[in-house]
């Protein structure tokens, strides 16, 4: 025999299933809308970056010339991501099989760093009253003391680029296949991004004497044309 | 009529000292430091090694002093330890060099890429006079003139002994930090074969026709003027 209590109880219980079954179906379907409202907003594709000429200084040695090349790219807006682009993308074409300059595949470049010329360093400011802690006193900035740190056009920038070692370790030997991967650098930034003036090369954020044994990173390379054949065209 | 103004003697050109009876050569790399693989078994380390001993007998024999900063597998610093011993880095290297106020600098290497003999010279732009104290790294830019010529009188003597000849600039250290007239000589393979760079004869050949420029250079090498009021000649300081 089924009590009165345990009648009302069942069909309380009941309803509540029917109730929160109904909340459950409707807040359903107002995440499933909310989401589709969104869903219209975002694009279906992602945005198509337009392509650009640019022109790379591609070494060959062969002869030991470097041809200037153009190719469209698509590259970033931000200025340290487009140099990183630039340079990837000559390792890219140097990887290929068949390349006049065979390098090993891979990321040659970690960072790349734009700093406005004159580059100022920091210096001691003796003059400052010493701190009570005994700390060194304040320090001044101080321009390079090399004339030709200076900038040769207003706005000129030095471009710091951070190889990576496992680029660098895997590097040819050679005074020519050395100095030829620098100069295709130097040619292509020159070429593509004429504020900077100067370029100077680390190894995994450290200054390192040379390449592979012969060509100088130790030195300032004056951003200029190092093309010696000028081809127009190519396909990318 | 007004007599004329005593004229005052000009101040003749003053040079930096240069020893010309002494040729430095320095064979690169060397002990760990191996350089490039050439062909199957071949060190640069070891080519290199070789063409300075060819060359320091044929510049001896003709009465010229040689400078080498390594005479064996490793270039190591003269004295006792912990100093002596250690290996010579290339600012040592450099060191040598400037010590020895040399008629000539060669900096000797190979490559197993190309043939012939490969000169390069220093990148840096010239500068007309050598001044008291020289910026380390561009030590070489009152002596880029002189270079340049025995670059070309070298070349001139590859071409003779009917060697291929690539000549060209480039950034090498330490070539940058000398104060001498400095070309880095890379030998490469005389054909296809990469092993033909190990061949006696043609190591010969090339290392005749550099000591038979280096003969001539020395003769009529003169040093860069040193800047006015400069009366002791270039001094590289390290940075």
């Amino acid at each position: 025999m089924i009590y009165k209590h345990q009648r009302i109880v069942f069909w309380v219980m009941v309803g509540c299933i029917v109730l929160m079954a109904t909340l459950l179906f409707l807040e359903r379907q107002r995440g499933r809308e909310r989401i589709l409202s969104l869903a219209t907003q975002m694009p279906l594709d992602a945005p198509a970056a337009s392509t650009e000429p640019v022109t790379l200084d591609l070494a060959n040695d062969s002869d030991g010339s470097i041809h200037a090349e153009q190719r469209q790219m698509a590259l970033p807006v931000e200025m340290n991501a487009r140099v990183r682009a630039l340079l990837d993308q000559l390792i890219a074409e140097y990887s290929l099989p068949g390349s006049t300059h065979p390098l090993q595949q891979g990321s040659a470049v970690s960072e790349v760093f734009l700093l406005p010329l004159p580059v100022v360093g920091y210096t001691a400011n003796t003059s400052a009253p010493a701190r009570v802690d005994g700390e060194s006193p304040a320090s001044t900035p101080v321009a390079g003391a090399s004339p030709g740190t200076a900038a040769v056009n207003p706005g000129g920038e030095l471009a710091v680029i951070d190889l990576r070692s496992t680029f660098v370790n895997q590097h040819p030997s050679g005074v020519e296949v050395e100095s030829l991967t620098l100069l295709s650098f130097v040619g292509t930034l020159h070429a593509n991004v004429p504020q900077i003036e100067q370029v100077r090369f680390l190894v995994d954020g450290q200054p390192r004497e040379t390449l592979a044994g012969h060509a100088d990173l130790l030195r300032t390379y004056p951003s200029r044309e190092t093309a010696t054949v000028v081809t127009a065209g190519g396909a990318q | 009529m007004q007599a004329p103004a005593p004229s005052t003697p000009l101040a003749a050109p003053v040079y930096g000292p240069l020893n010309r009876n002494v040729i430095v050569l320095d064979a690169a790399h060397g002990g760990v430091d191996s350089g490039s693989r050439i062909g199957d078994s071949t060190l640069e380390k070891d080519v290199t090694l070789a063409l300075a001993f060819r060359l320091r007998s044929l510049l001896t024999a003709r009465g010229l002093t040689v400078v080498m900063t390594r005479e064996s597998d490793a270039a190591q610093k003269p004295g006792p330890p912990p100093a002596g011993g250690s290996a010579l880095t290339l600012d040592d290297r450099a060191g040598v060099a400037n010590h020895a106020r040399a008629a000539a600098c060669l900096l000797l290497h190979a490559t197993g890429a190309g043939e012939g003999v490969h000169l390069y010279s220093s990148e840096l732009d010239p500068v007309p006079a050598e001044a008291a104290v020289l910026p380390w790294m561009t030590a070489q830019a009152a002596w880029v003139t002189q270079s340049e010529q025995l670059q070309a009188r070298l070349g001139a003597a590859i071409r003779r002994a009917d060697v291929p000849l690539v000549s060209s600039r480039a950034s090498v250290r330490p070539v940058d930090s000398l104060t001498c007239p400095a070309v880095v000589v890379e030998l490469a393979p005389e054909s296809d074969d990469r092993n033909s760079i190990t061949d006696g004869d043609y190591q010969q050949r090339v290392a005749e026709a550099l000591a038979g420029a280096l003969i001539f250079f020395v003769r009529q090498v003169q040093p860069p003027l040193l800047l006015p009021g400069d009366h002791a000649a270039g001094t590289a300081v390290q940075p």
